[in-house]
């Protein structure tokens, strides 16, 4: 009787800390399993689960992407909105988490997300603005975008500067005809790819082709002609930028790494968080317009991205995940000295509390596609191989404006701006409309 | 020993559980620095002196004999925040009506509404009460305006500075009557440690 009720409060212990690991590996799950199940299913099954409060952000970040490709806006933005507020509340540093992280594991800690996180929370929220016709929520969403982006800006990393976010806030000041916004941020997102050796898609291009143009920087017009050796767009009132999110993004998973460390430089085994290589083949969305094609082409690889953050902070986490073993280490030395029961005990809780923090944002896609596409009155655009559509972008484009059209590999429906009328019958994406670009295209 | 355990523990619970104090609506309580009811108030108080003390309600008074009738049109928030701007146009269209110097009349989102109703009381009104269309007083101002930030942002700290720009254009000519500004600054510094 003595030993049971003393060996009780370990014994719930070491659940509790079983259980606190729980919670991420069933949302890796579901977000591993989110291709098949599609978007609808694995909205149902994330809700089954009741997340700790220190994993609320990354679970309010998971369902208020998958509303968002099911086309429940008001309920993805409120999602977004609260996740990003408790990211930007949870940003200072916190010693009880600190404390827990260097005792028991890094899962203790909440959920505060990493660099891309906190910027593209935005990007998604103002997509949600901007796909329910609130161009200027979308816009207030693409100004705290930059803010952010200037708040993580290193002059050593471009961790957290997302170029998509940057692409969307030229799109959207584009929309408000900020041209001169519209140009600096094109110009941003420019400077990113750059600075990553990344290639620049036809969309950003044409956008910074375009811009100088009308904004008569004849210097920069030309520089950048020779430097993509591409015709400029013909100069039309109607444009359709395409954004499409292409596959799901990896979860982390766990590894275990041996560092020297301790008194007598002993080798000790630690767990860290891993993502395995990608598996992911990028897939661009086809749009075919009079007869030719136009593919998106990738302006966020969120799976470089997931795997950069992953690696800026891994010497942290190694560092902690040394501290930890060591002093546990320790600990199962000391009890062992005292009793073999007390011993095995120790030791029994050393290994079940060691867990890697494999939480993410595990339900973004793999990559963030854009595409331009110039729209002169009486072309044809359709979209092969989508069952379900949307053409009150398309209406407008061929109407002479500018318009937005959002479409997920997950989604339920197409989302777009100018948003359709809310009881609209799902139309055909096949308009009236021609046009003119070639940026993309293949014959 | 008992009662000392048992107050801590009440002092617990109530550490732990929602309390409500009620607060007078002017005072001034900031909580993130973002915008909120004070520079709303603030703003509209502003605006409506600045409104009031220009020769522009004069001089149409003047010339027309009567009052100006005001319609608001577009404030548009080009802020980094999501800005209700209805509150303090709702309190400056409140403060310049009850001044008797001006009339606003219905915005177009609330014509809509006005003259539903109008066609429904063309079927159901008596005669006596029916309101005739088409006697509707046309504005002689249009209101409009945007609120602009710039946030200089570095670490923990921030400086949020906000301006709100606010136009009466006349309806006849296009001619800006009165141009209303109100700017304000604020340093915020977040926490660096948590619990």
């Amino acid at each position: 009787m003595l030993i049971s009720r003393s060996l009780l409060a370990p014994a719930i212990g070491l659940a509790l800390l079983f259980l606190q690991g729980c919670t991420a590996w069933q949302v890796n799950q579901i977000a591993g399993q989110l291709p098949a199940l599609g978007a609808a299913e694995a909205l149902q099954q994330l809700d089954k689960i009741d997340p700790p409060e220190r994993d609320r952000a990354q679970f309010l970040l998971n369902r208020g992407t998958l509303k968002f490709y099911l086309g429940e806006l008001p309920d993805a933005r409120t999602d977004l909105a609260e996740a990003q507020r408790i990211m930007a509340a949870l940003q200072a540093t916190s010693m009880v988490e600190n404390l827990a992280s260097v005792s028991a594991n890094e899962t203790l800690r909440s959920y505060t997300g990493t660099p891309t996180d906190l910027v593209l929370v935005h990007v998604m929220l103002a997509l949600t603005y901007l796909c329910q016709g609130d161009l200027d929520g979308a816009r207030v969403e693409i100004l705290q975008s930059q803010v952010e982006m200037q708040r993580l800006a290193k002059e050593d990393s471009s961790s957290g500067q997302l170029p998509s976010a940057r692409f969307l806030a030229g799109m959207i000041y584009e929309l408000n005809r900020e041209w001169d916004n519209a140009l600096i941020s094109y110009r941003q997102a420019y400077g990113v790819l750059q600075q990553r050796g990344q290639p620049v898609p036809a969309a950003l291009q044409d956008s910074l082709l375009l811009l100088t143009q009308r904004q008569g920087l004849k210097d920069e017009f030309e520089k950048l002609q020779k430097e993509f050796s591409r015709t400029p767009l013909a100069p039309s009132a109607g444009e359709l930028f395409v954004i499409y999110f292409d596959g799901v993004v990896s979860s982390k998973s766990e590894a275990r790494v041996s560092v020297v460390a301790g008194e007598n430089a002993q080798f000790i085994s630690v767990v860290v968080p891993t993502y395995h290589p990608s598996r992911h083949m990028t897939r661009p969305l086809t749009l075919q317009v009079n007869g030719g094609h136009i593919a998106t082409q990738v302006i966020e690889d969120l799976e470089a991205r997931a795997r950069d953050d992953l690696a800026d902070d891994m010497t942290r986490i190694l560092a902690t995940a040394t501290t930890r073993a060591v002093a546990k280490y320790n600990m199962v030395n000391e009890a062992q000295n005292k009793s073999d029961m007390a011993g095995l005990i120790a030791n029994l809780a050393t290994v079940v509390s060691e867990q890697a923090d494999v939480r993410s944002w595990n339900m973004l896609p793999a990559s963030i596609q854009v595409a331009r596409v110039s729209v002169p009155a009486g072309a044809q655009i359709s979209i092969p191989h989508w069952a379900g559509a949307q053409d009150a972008p398309l209406q407008a484009a061929a109407q002479g404006r500018k318009a937005v059209l959002v479409l997920g590999e997950l989604s339920a429906a197409p989302l777009g701006y100018p948003a359709a009328p809310a009881a609209a019958e799902p139309p055909s994406i096949s308009t009236a409309t021609s046009t003119s670009t070639d940026a993309g295209t293949s014959p | 020993m008992k009662k000392i355990l048992i107050a801590l523990m009440a002092l617990l619970i109530t550490a732990c559980g929602t309390t409500v104090e009620r607060v007078a609506t002017d005072e001034t309580i900031d909580l993130s620095g973002a915008w909120n009811d004070t520079d709303s108030r603030l703003v509209a108080q502003e605006m409506i002196q600045d409104a009031l003390a220009r020769p522009w309600i004069g001089e149409f008074t003047g010339r027309k004999g009567q009052r100006p009738a005001v319609i608001v049109g577009t404030v548009r928030n080009l802020s980094h925040e999501h800005i209700n701007v209805k509150t303090f146009v709702a309190d400056m269209e409140r403060e310049l009506v009850n001044s008797g110097r001006v009339d606003f009349v219905a915005s177009r989102d609330e014509r809509g509404e006005i003259r539903d109703e109008r066609i429904d009381m063309d079927l159901n009104a008596s005669e006596a009460t029916r309101k005739a269309a088409g006697q509707e007083l046309g504005a002689d101002f249009m209101l409009i305006g945007q609120i602009n930030t710039i946030i200089d942002v570095d670490s923990n700290e921030q400086v949020r500075y906000y301006q709100v720009d606010l136009t009466m254009v006349s309806m006849a000519d296009n001619r800006k009557v009165w141009l209303g500004q109100k700017k304000i600054k604020k340093f915020v510094k977040n926490a660096k440690i948590r619990y």
